[in-house]
């Protein structure tokens, strides 16, 4: 049992310190990536499938019914083909669920967990897309 | 008890092994496991050395990591210093002199050094060619056995470029050797900012351990700007079985719509801090 438990540790550990280099790439320290923030119903104005990293555009209506103009960056398409997006996942006028870990400014813009197309496909970010969301 | 013992020795050691990881670590990173899909390069590490290496011959489409091991530069000589401070890294911060933020070229050995998911060797008359994947470049090494240019950016001598001037030879059988001179003084080594002068040599010794797995040194030498030479960062690729490269471009006006868009309103500057 003791076995067990101090061979997890250092299975996790070992994962934990494995893992950072590739999250060290491109930083995310401009990001509150302690919650991802929800936005459903959101409208694709632009879909960039660029190096360094890809971003989208899109609007979402707040509670008041104004529109807020939003934007999102994940990462290289390299990273995310692997994970099923391609060039043609977005066109402007998509409907979609956005979760998002937003700058610490309070602008709107942020560095995407995911998002959900009408279809119900999950597209996660390469690097921030292992987290679960609720 | 025993069972135990051998938990704690593994515990210790897979600590001690990635301990200088650690001070890179972020809280996010602590609480969280990252699983990010394999890329081309870590599914290619399962499949073993694929029989032995091919005498003098490298040529073909590799792929490597997204980054390579950087190397610890020595003292600077002031020169060095005061080059390196006014260098601000992070293309993705609004306010960096990257040249990667304009999309400028890496230039070399920046090329070698960044960004290295792909590499490929191809022979031309007297010469090899290696290509990068990532913003399609191409640098000839002779192999005619002519000696590097002299006096490069002087009067008389030829100018310097962002990818120098390069010569080769076989160290045995296995290892490539490719020296370099005549960088232009705007490249860096690196994503870090380390500043060079127009006299760096470079040193590349990409060795073929097996068919499948290629090894790469790089070391500079620039006694203006670091007290000795120094190892500024090896790699690994993995041949790639059906020899297919990927389109990897740095497209300058989708890097002004970026920061734009995404690292100003950010906050991106502020956030990761002034080097």
């Amino acid at each position: 049992m003791q076995r067990r438990r101090v061979m997890s540790v250092a299975l996790v550990v070992g994962c934990m310190i494995l893992s950072v280099p590739l999250f060290a790439h491109h930083g995310n320290v401009a990001y509150d990536t302690s919650k991802a923030v929800v936005l459903k119903g959101a409208t694709v104005t632009k879909f960039v499938w660029a190096n360094p990293h890809t971003f989208i555009m899109f609007d979402v209506k707040d509670e008041a019914g104004n529109v807020q103009h939003w934007s999102g960056e994940a990462g290289s398409p390299s990273s995310l083909r692997l994970l099923g997006w391609t060039q043609s996942s977005l066109h402007p006028g998509d409907l979609i669920t956005v979760y998002i870990y937003a700058s610490k400014t309070g602008n709107p813009v942020g560095r995407l967990n995911r998002i959900v197309l009408a279809d119900g496909t999950e597209l996660k970010d390469s690097a921030l897309g292992y987290r679960e969301v609720e | 008890m025993r069972n135990s013992v051998r938990g704690s020795v593994i515990a210790a050691g897979v600590g001690l092994a990635f301990s200088w990881q650690v001070a890179a670590q972020t809280d996010a990173a602590t609480r969280i496991v990252e699983q990010r899909p394999p890329t081309l390069y870590q599914k290619l590490e399962k499949l073993g050395p694929g029989g032995p290496a091919p005498r003098r011959d490298l040529l073909g489409s590799w792929t490597g990591p997204l980054e390579p091991q950087l190397g610890v530069a020595p003292p600077m000589t002031p020169l060095g210093e005061a080059r390196y401070k006014l260098n601000v890294p992070d293309p993705f911060s609004a306010h960096s002199n990257d040249p990667w933020g304009t999309c400028d070229p890496f230039g070399f050995p920046r090329g070698m050094t960044n960004e290295t998911r792909g590499v490929a060797f191809a022979q031309m008359p007297g010469r090899i060619v290696i290509m990068t994947q990532y913003g399609k470049i191409w640098r000839s090494v002779w192999m005619d056995g002519r000696e590097l240019p002299k006096d490069v950016g002087g009067k008389g001598g030829p100018d310097a470029t962002w990818y120098g001037y390069s010569v080769g030879h076989w160290d045995g059988d296995y290892t490539l050797v490719v020296n370099t001179n005549g960088v232009d003084e705007r490249t860096w080594l690196d994503r870090r900012g380390y500043p060079h002068s127009l006299d760096m040599r470079v040193e590349e010794r990409y060795k073929r351990v097996d068919h499948n797995t290629l090894e790469l040194t790089v070391t500079v030498d620039d006694p203006k700007i670091y007290t000795k030479p120094f190892v500024v960062a090896t790699n690994r690729y993995r041949w790639i079985p059906n020899q297919e490269d990927e389109e990897q471009l740095c497209v300058p006006s989708e890097m002004i719509d970026y920061i734009k868009t995404i690292a100003i309103p950010a906050g991106q500057d502020q956030a990761v801090g002034k080097k």
